[in-house]
């Protein structure tokens, strides 16, 4: 049967070419909407492993004309106890510029064991940074007080990172180089879960917290706190009032994370959605083609039909061989595609992992075959109802 | 003749209803997507309120400064810089200098507002075409006794003081700090980043430090010549000026920083490298996306047209037969089919036209306003010709090589 379906199509294969053509190319870019999908959605579904409900960001970027370094901490520590006596905040910590869902990103290269680890995240907080963000921490400890001073730095890993450095080993108390490539030793005192500080879209990425140091508050402009849930817009005007005349020559400004992470999720999706519309519309142009070509197909062929139904084949059967040469047709360009599209996982183009590729390419393959069957079942079933007299007498 | 191409082509478009419906469907639909992309672009980067002269303007936004050891510190130049070396230029008639937008927060009946402050110089105000409601922009005395003015936008003056309500000669407070509102003006897109803002303030008043002399903070600027003719002038002036800076520091050694065309000035920072200002690659990129989007209906339409005129054998048949060379056949059919494309790009036409407007009403992106001006309309035309070429060629060339008896026979 499958024999003299590859027969017949071989005969007409300059009409067959098109066609196949054109299945091809739908092949690719449903392939291409798929991975996108499924990558987005295999992410998506990751938790978020922080807390970013009734978190507020304050931005008060600048305050280049302080001199002394002891004059910035005395006045952070001024604005951080005032803070902290405001009965509506739960927590605050001071932050790099690259809170969760902005747009700021530190990383960099870290060495270990003589590798490079490329795109390593690197944030830094104080030692109630996870109680605002409520990190969940896997081993070990968030940092303390008694971390100040040492001779080493204290580092916390995320997940990732620990599997990608340690594997099953030991993590905590274990020594990493520092991202930015200076000779001070960083001790890994926590893991704390993968974190999905880039929006809900994020990919796992390595993660590595810093506690803040005396130095490094010369250029923290970041605030985060942990409100309580309720507080209202009358309590931020006068936090924010607390602020701006706490810190005389910067601008203030006040930032919700539920709001950034809208923000920052639009950026997924708004292409993503701009994507399904094209890609939706560029489908139902090749279904309508396809259900074009092969009704017409079908439609010259009454002769050759009307004489089979006379010689006794079914009606059913007529319809089966007419999907049947279709979904034939399409194997054979579904073949050539899955050449392309395996090229893919094995050149290691964008950097996906492989399995999001098998996942859309088995979705892409379901996806035609089904186009492809609807397109053929009313032609074919139009065929079935060929009266042979009638189909004949016209011959 | 051509007339009766037409007839003949109306008549083959009528008998096979559906057929032509997928043609039309497929054609009408990729150029309406071609459009409002078109549009949003040519939106992007024609001029338009209040940037209204960008025909002989350049603009600057990047100081990239690098070394090979310590990496790049990219970003917007300084103030120091725009003023004390950008502003000795010569060619310039004005040159405008304008911080980025920075939001601060306003508290108002227990409402939170988030205002767009940009600090600029007077020339700003000559250099854009700002659009008044009421009062006027600041001047340079007042840049100069730090007077606590300002001028807003529209929107903000709506949402301040209430919809419609003169604002001028009152007291508008945002960060903590007190301004007079001196002027009114139009609201601007955000997509105008070099004139966006919701308030507008004398750069004397910003808190953070003007004077400082690094070479990178978040200043703009915008410099106008006094023709056309003059920017190339201007671009080669600008370069001398960036090489007489001195690279301060042991950090960084090399420096970079352009006076570009408005495009050139955002494709640099996306695609740009050094010297190159990256608006080659991105028009190779524009090209790509266009061309593969349009690969599929361009399939779709020559297997579509391919079964059509295949319909048509005993017509073809009967011409060859009477002579008609496979020349004239050819050129008829692509005819045919051009005039096939034209119908659905008026289809097409009308659609993005109406997309348009709902994106305008709708305020989807607020303050933009996107148009289908005559760049636009020639563009879909173009692509009409081009796709109602590609997708018959091939039918018509297969139809041509036909046998008069096969054709004939084939009926």
């Amino acid at each position: 049967m499958i024999r003299h379906l590859f027969k017949m199509i071989w005969n007409k294969k300059k009409q067959n070419m098109l066609l196949m053509v054109e299945m091809l190319a739908s092949f690719m870019v449903v392939f291409a909407v798929f991975t996108l999908l499924v990558y987005n959605y295999q992410n998506y579904r990751r938790e978020m492993g922080f807390e970013s409900d009734n978190v507020w960001v304050i931005n008060f970027n600048n305050s280049e004309n302080i001199a002394s370094l002891d004059t910035i901490l005395m006045f952070r520590e001024a604005i951080r106890n005032q803070l902290k006596s405001m009965p509506e905040i739960k927590a605050v910590s001071y932050s790099s510029a690259n809170v969760p869902f902005s747009m700021s990103t530190h990383n960099g290269t870290l060495d270990h064991n003589k590798q490079g680890i490329s795109s390593v995240n690197r944030y830094t907080g104080e030692d109630s940074y996870d109680d605002v963000l409520d990190l969940e921490l896997k081993e070990g400890r968030w940092f303390t007080k008694a971390d100040f001073g040492l001779k080493d730095n204290a580092v916390v890993i995320n997940s990732a990172l620990r599997e990608r450095l340690f594997g099953t080993g030991p993590a905590v108390g274990q020594y990493i180089g520092d991202v930015s490539g200076d000779e001070r030793r960083n001790k890994i005192v926590g893991v704390v879960k993968d974190t999905k500080f880039k929006g809900d879209f994020q990919a796992v990425e390595y993660d590595m917290f810093h506690r803040a140091d005396t130095g490094s508050y010369r250029y923290l402009s970041q605030l985060i706190v942990k409100v309580i849930p309720g507080a209202s817009t009358d309590f931020e005007g006068r936090l924010h009032k607390t602020m701006s005349s706490a810190i005389k020559n910067a601008n203030v400004e006040i930032e919700h994370l539920s709001e950034k992470r809208v923000v920052r999720n639009n950026l997924s999706l708004v292409p993503m959605i701009i994507l399904l519309i094209v890609a939706g519309f560029l489908i139902i142009n090749v279904a309508l083609g396809l259900f074009g070509v092969l009704w017409y197909n079908i439609s010259k062929r009454r002769g050759e039909i009307g004489l089979r139904r006379a010689v006794g084949a079914s009606g059913v059967s007529i319809s089966k061989q007419l999907v049947g040469e279709a979904l034939v047709l399409s194997t054979l360009s579904l073949i050539i595609g899955s050449f392309f599209a395996i090229q893919f996982p094995l050149l290691h183009l964008f950097d996906l992992p492989s399995g999001v590729y098998i996942m859309a390419w088995l979705l892409s393959l379901l996806f035609i075959y089904l186009l492809v069957m609807l397109c053929a079942f009313y032609p074919g079933r139009q065929a079935a109802a060929i009266n042979p007299a009638v189909a004949l007498h016209e011959e | 003749m051509l007339k009766n191409y037409f007839k003949i082509a109306i008549a083959v478009l009528r008998r096979r209803k559906f057929f032509t419906f997928i043609s039309l469907f497929g054609i009408s639909f990729t150029l309406t997507i071609l459009i409002v992309l078109a549009a949003f672009i040519n939106n992007i980067a024609r001029s338009a309120y209040p940037d209204k002269k960008r025909d002989r303007s350049l603009y600057v936004m990047l100081m990239d400064q690098r070394s090979e050891k310590n990496g790049r510190n990219s970003g917007p130049p300084s103030f120091y810089f725009l003023d004390h070396y950008v502003g000795s230029m010569k060619t310039p008639e004005k040159i405008s200098i304008a911080s980025m937008f920075n939001a601060t927060n306003t508290y108002i009946n227990n409402k939170k507002l988030v205002i767009n402050v940009k600090y600029t110089n007077d020339a700003f105000w000559d250099v854009m075409e700002f659009d008044f409601v009421e009062g006027k922009p600041y001047i340079t005395q007042q840049i100069k006794n730090a007077d606590k003015v300002t001028v807003i936008t529209r929107d903000t003056r709506d949402s301040y003081f209430g919809e419609g309500v003169s604002a001028v000669g009152k007291y508008i407070e945002t960060d903590n700090e007190t301004y007079r509102v001196i002027g009114v003006v139009e609201d601007v897109p955000v997509t105008m980043l070099y004139a966006y803002g919701d308030m507008y303030l004398p750069y004397t008043l910003s808190k953070r430090d003007y004077l400082s002399k690094e070479l990178n903070s978040n200043y703009t600027a915008v410099l106008l010549a006094k023709s056309a003719a003059d920017l190339d002038q201007m671009k080669s002036e600008y370069q001398d000026v960036v090489s007489k800076v001195p690279v301060k520091g042991k950090e960084f050694d090399k420096l970079y920083s352009h006076a570009d065309t408005y495009v050139a000035s955002y494709t640099r920072i996306l695609l740009g490298d050094g010297m190159e200002s990256g608006i080659g690659k991105m028009f190779l990129i524009l090209s790509l996306v266009a061309f593969l989007f349009m690969l599929l209906p361009t399939i779709n339409l020559v297997n579509i047209n391919t079964s059509r005129i295949m319909e048509r054998s005993s017509e073809i048949g009967v011409r060859k037969a009477f002579g008609a060379s496979s020349g004239t056949l050819v050129l008829q059919f692509i005819t045919e089919n051009i005039i096939l494309t034209f119908l659905g790009g008026i289809i097409g036409l009308l659609l993005s036209w109406g997309i348009i407007f709902y994106i305008n009403q709708s305020n989807l992106i607020p303050n933009i306003h996107l148009t289908i001006d005559f760049g636009v309309v020639f563009l879909g035309v173009l692509c009409c010709l081009v796709f109602g070429f590609l997708s018959g060629v091939y039918p018509a060339w297969r139809m041509s090589r036909l046998h008069v008896v096969t054709a004939l026979k084939a009926n």
